[in-house]
């Protein structure tokens, strides 16, 4: 009964009217006969505090996701952009200098000497890829070797080709390939003399 | 007991609206960084230049004569399949005039990411 009376009692305070919750700044109960009042007089502060505890959680949130993201999207950004230049150098040393006449690459190939370091591959490659707008070059090495199968069957060789230094499993390289296509004539060739043969060269490359 | 003055409200609501769209810009840009590092990682995932590559060979090689074409074949199948992880097969269908002058080139490609397939037609 004395709750319901509580409820029912009701105290005008005087207080000007400021906020939407006029009728609970207006009412106060006795639900046990306490002095505890519901009023909106906490209202600020408790805004203030979801807005501290929002602003923390962003801010730890942010913070552990910067820290992780940042170094691998570069690395994988700028190997993106060396494999696609590797692969544009390949390609424009294998293209013919003259229409119908063998291109560099094709050249390089089918003159390789095993056991030499092909001078020719390693300017030219050089040349392309370490050529910058502006004044310095790029440091770009790499080392390369060409792939064939040995005919007849399905076991293949790799021949070093040329390299620029030494790899020591250290370097973060990229690894770019160009299929080539090579007819020594009479001389042999993996396991074959005067037929076309389709080759892969891989180039490393790594900027030091 | 002093009573909690709340004559600025709208002010202080207005400054944590601001704060918060400060905040929702800061996970914008950091967004931007890891859209960075995706987009690359499947531009390096795809293998556009080995397509690019293996078709032009194959296109390359429509007009070689009997032995070589069987050895240029099986070159560029176990080759494929030792160095670059990919699954490469091909047909290639002469030209039978009067009826087809064009030489075609049925290439698949599978390196396990990515599967390809092109029905090439000479010109």
């Amino acid at each position: 009964m004395r709750l319901i009376e509580g409820i029912s009692r009701r105290r005008s305070t005087g207080y000007p009217i400021r906020t939407g919750c006029r009728s609970l700044s207006r009412t106060e109960t006795w639900s046990h006969g306490g002095h505890d009042r519901v009023n909106c007089d906490g209202q600020l502060y408790t805004i203030e505090g979801i807005a501290a505890a929002l602003l923390m959680i962003m801010t730890a949130y942010l913070v552990v996701n910067a820290t992780s993201v940042y170094t691998a999207g570069d690395t994988h950004i700028s190997d993106m952009q060396l494999e696609q230049m590797g692969s544009d150098a390949l390609k424009i040393m294998d293209t013919p200098l003259v229409e119908n006449e063998k291109s560099p690459l094709q050249d390089i190939v089918e003159n390789y000497n095993p056991g030499s370091n092909n001078a020719t591959f390693g300017s030219m490659f050089l040349d392309l890829t370490n050529l910058r707008a502006g004044s310095g070059s790029d440091h770009i090495q790499y080392t390369a070797n060409f792939t064939c199968r040995i005919n007849p069957g399905t076991e293949i060789a790799s021949y070093p080709l040329s390299y620029s230094r030494n790899l020591t499993l250290g370097e973060h390289a990229v690894r770019v390939t160009k299929w080539v296509t090579v007819n020594k004539g009479a001389a042999a060739f993996c396991g074959t003399t005067n037929t076309e043969r389709a080759v892969l060269v891989e180039v490393l490359m790594w900027r030091d | 007991m002093a009573r909690l003055n709340d004559d600025a409200q709208w002010i202080i609501l207005m400054g944590f609206l601001i704060s918060f769209s400060f905040f929702f810009l800061a996970i914008v840009i950091n967004q931007s960084t890891v859209v960075g590092q995706t987009t690359a990682e499947s531009v390096i995932e795809f293998p556009k230049n080995d397509i690019r590559d293996i078709s032009q060979t194959i296109s390359g090689s429509v007009n070689l004569p009997f032995p070589s074409n069987e050895t240029v074949n099986q070159d560029i199948v176990v080759i494929a399949l030792n160095r670059k992880n990919a699954v490469v097969s091909y047909t290639i269908i002469q030209p039978a005039p009067p009826s087809d002058v064009h030489s075609h080139a049925v290439i698949h490609y599978n390196n396990g990411v990515t599967e390809y397939n092109e029905n090439w037609t000479s010109l």
